[in-house]
């Protein structure tokens, strides 16, 4: 078990439940028809969640720090490859799926292992094409195509 | 209309030709799902719901919802089958359920007979499967007829019930797990309140009016997380596949795993009923009962055939039975469960008592594509294991990257927004931090589906009772859920105050 993370997530979880309580007092107490409002559910959910933070951070006081081990994280291609995922997801729309996945697939398989380049290559651009092809082309389904400066829709 | 004639309708339903496609491609996807390291049934599941969503599109919206939901639930039991060929053959197992598996699965496969044990799980998931559809046929009904009778109060009760039973057994701490399961629900009044109207919790963000989707943050959570886990841990299959010989088991061990498999599809099979009880509990149960029952208990662990049928039926026969729950009370007893009750909102049809009434074609019509979906895995499993075995070694440079393409398309094709793509990763992170930290992330899902009907319950009980909470204690059988919640959280902890063992259930 992890100490310090369970202390850090209690108090995070407990400013969430407060929030929500707090949130909730803004909301308006009854609806049409109703005398029950739609302030009460997150109220007495959020008041919980703050009990159990409570208690959690309790716990991690009580239980004595655990033996870490120590364990190596690969910081680096995680670092690159979320980088790479977040950049993908925001440009989407903007370069067009086939582009976008080609090159988010050769920094993966790249970031993943070094060399076969042209392997890496076919795959990351036959996948590229072939999803799109079979989604939007077979299934009728709808992707962002090509830029409109490469003379896509 | 008796049980048996809904159930000869179930099967015209099942057996109309691109049913029949959809729950071969089901069984057939879900078996590599359970074989690849990385994806789990969950986020197996959750990322084929949009590819169903645009490949039945040209059908009828009922249509379309039960093909869907054949498919998906092909891939859910497919999974099961899947997840014990890595364990025989790889010491890992591709699922969680497929754990114990390994202990005598992979003794089995070093001694040479990792063809018997595979066939022999494959022949345990097929009659657990069996059994558990009967169990499914003669409990729907009379299930849902109970069910219907409920109010509001009752239906609150229930889900807490549910609720509680899930973090009951979920993970090692159950403060963390009753911390996430009120985080869904928390996260589940996020966006405009569908009974008064007001916006809560959406700090004018217009992404956020909709509220969360569930799609987003079960593929974020589980299958980016998972990834995620991957890349950090640096996990890949390096270890020495087993070689399958002789496929077919001998007349020995049939004769050996027959009461074995019949045990454990009945145990799996009642354990998949209650809910918070999945798939690894059951096998883990079956397990157990089978060494305590034995006559020489020394050879199991081993590579005693008993270890690998027992808990191999268990674990199919709970994934029934974690249906019976959902279609009759629309209540998601598990992780996988929970994301197939979301693709049924997604097609507007609510499970639960009425879902029977309402939609007849579509409930029966899934549960007899299961048995079809069994018999395919088992002439499937039985030939093809040497491909799948193949599959394992698919190297995780590249299954990586793609899982995150895939989860992308996934959910852009079904959200088509920018904020959902990067709430995935943003969900991806969080759920890595959490699981790795022993949060489990199944009860923060359920609460995420069920948060609204929940809300929904509730209010309108106390809208009955006139803002008195009290309806809840007064009604009979509200008040019994409500007891039996409690029992489920407290009996543990004091079991565990004393010292005993818990078992616990740490899928997702």
């Amino acid at each position: 078990m992890n100490t310090t993370f369970d202390r850090y997530a209690g108090i995070v979880f407990f400013a969430i439940g407060i929030a929500f309580v707090i949130g909730s007092l803004g909301i308006s107490t009854s609806a049409y028809g109703s005398n029950v409002g739609a302030n009460i559910f997150p109220m007495i959910l959020g008041s919980f969640l703050s009990l159990m933070s409570v208690r959690l951070i309790y716990e991690t006081f009580r239980k004595q720090r655990a033996e870490k081990s120590k364990e190596q994280l690969d910081y680096k291609r995680f670092g690159i490859i979320f980088a790479a995922a977040v950049l993908y997801a925001f440009f989407i729309e903007d370069i067009g799926f086939v582009i976008s996945t080609f090159l988010f697939l050769m920094i993966g398989f790249q970031t993943m292992q070094r060399g076969k380049v042209w392997v890496s290559l076919l795959i990351a651009a036959g996948f590229s094409y072939g999803v799109y092809y079979l989604y939007v082309h077979v299934l009728d389904g709808s992707l962002p195509g090509f830029p409109a400066w490469l003379g896509g829709a | 209309m008796s049980t048996f004639e809904y159930v000869l309708h179930g099967l015209g339903t099942a057996m109309q030709w691109h049913n029949v496609v959809f729950v071969f491609f089901g069984v057939l996807i879900g078996t590599v799902v359970g074989v690849l390291p990385g994806i789990g049934p969950m986020s197996g599941v959750a990322l084929l719901i949009p590819i169903t969503a645009t490949m039945t599109a040209g059908l009828g919206a009922e249509e379309a919802a039960t093909s869907s939901i054949i498919l998906l639930a092909g891939v859910y039991y497919g999974a099961m089958y899947g997840g014990s060929t890595t364990s025989i053959l790889l010491n890992t197992p591709g699922e969680s359920s497929s754990v114990v598996t390994t202990l005598d699965g992979y003794q089995m496969a070093k001694q040479g007979r990792a063809g018997a044990a595979l066939a022999i799980s494959a022949i345990g998931s097929f009659a657990a499967g069996i059994i558990s559809l009967i169990g499914l046929i003669f409990l729907a009904r009379p299930l849902s007829a109970v069910a219907i009778k409920f109010g509001p109060a009752e239906y609150f009760s229930l889900m807490v019930l549910g609720l509680l039973a899930i973090s009951g057994l979920a993970g090692k701490s159950m403060v963390k797990a009753l911390i996430m399961t009120a985080f869904g629900l928390l996260l589940a009044t996020i966006g405009i309140d569908n009974v008064s109207g007001v916006e809560r919790f959406t700090f004018g963000v217009p992404e956020l009016y909709q509220g969360l989707e569930f799609l987003t943050v079960a593929v974020g959570m589980f299958a980016v997380g998972e990834v995620f886990k991957t890349i950090l841990h640096r996990e890949g299959n390096d270890g020495e596949l087993a070689k399958i010989n002789r496929i077919l088991p001998t007349k020995q061990d049939l004769k050996d795993s027959a009461a074995p498999i019949a045990r454990g599809s009945v145990l799996g099979f009642f354990i998949g009923l209650l809910p918070g009880a999945g798939a690894i509990l059951a096998s883990f149960f079956a397990y157990i009962v089978e060494k305590k029952i034995s006559k020489n208990p020394e050879k199991f662990g081993k590579g005693a055939i008993e270890g690998v049928a027992s808990p191999e039926s268990a674990n199919n026969a709970a994934s029934g039975g974690a249906m019976i729950p959902l279609l009759t009370l629309g209540i998601p007893s598990s992780g996988t469960t929970a994301i197939l009750m979301g693709a049924f909102i997604m097609y507007n049809v609510q499970p639960g008592p009425l879902l029977f009434q309402d939609h007849p074609a579509l409930a029966w019509g899934v549960i007899a594509s299961m048995f079809v979906g069994n018999l395919m895995l088992l002439i499937l499993n039985m030939p093809l294991v040497k491909i799948f075995a193949k599959v394992i070694e698919t190297p995780t440079k590249y299954l990586i990257p793609l899982i995150i393409v895939f989860s992308v398309f996934g959910v852009y094709a079904v959200q088509y927004s920018i904020f959902d793509l990067l709430l995935i990763m943003g969900c991806g992170l969080v759920g890595y931090f959490l699981s790795k930290n022993d949060y489990p992330l199944a009860p923060l899902v359920l609460g995420l589906i069920l948060g609204p009907m929940m809300e929904n319950n509730m209010r309108r009980a106390l809208t009955i009772s006139n803002g008195d909470f009290m309806i809840f204690l007064q009604k009979p059988i509200s008040l019994a859920f409500l007891i039996i919640g409690l029992l489920w959280i407290t009996v543990p902890l004091i079991l565990k105050m004393r010292g005993k063992n818990v078992l616990v259930n740490e899928e997702g």
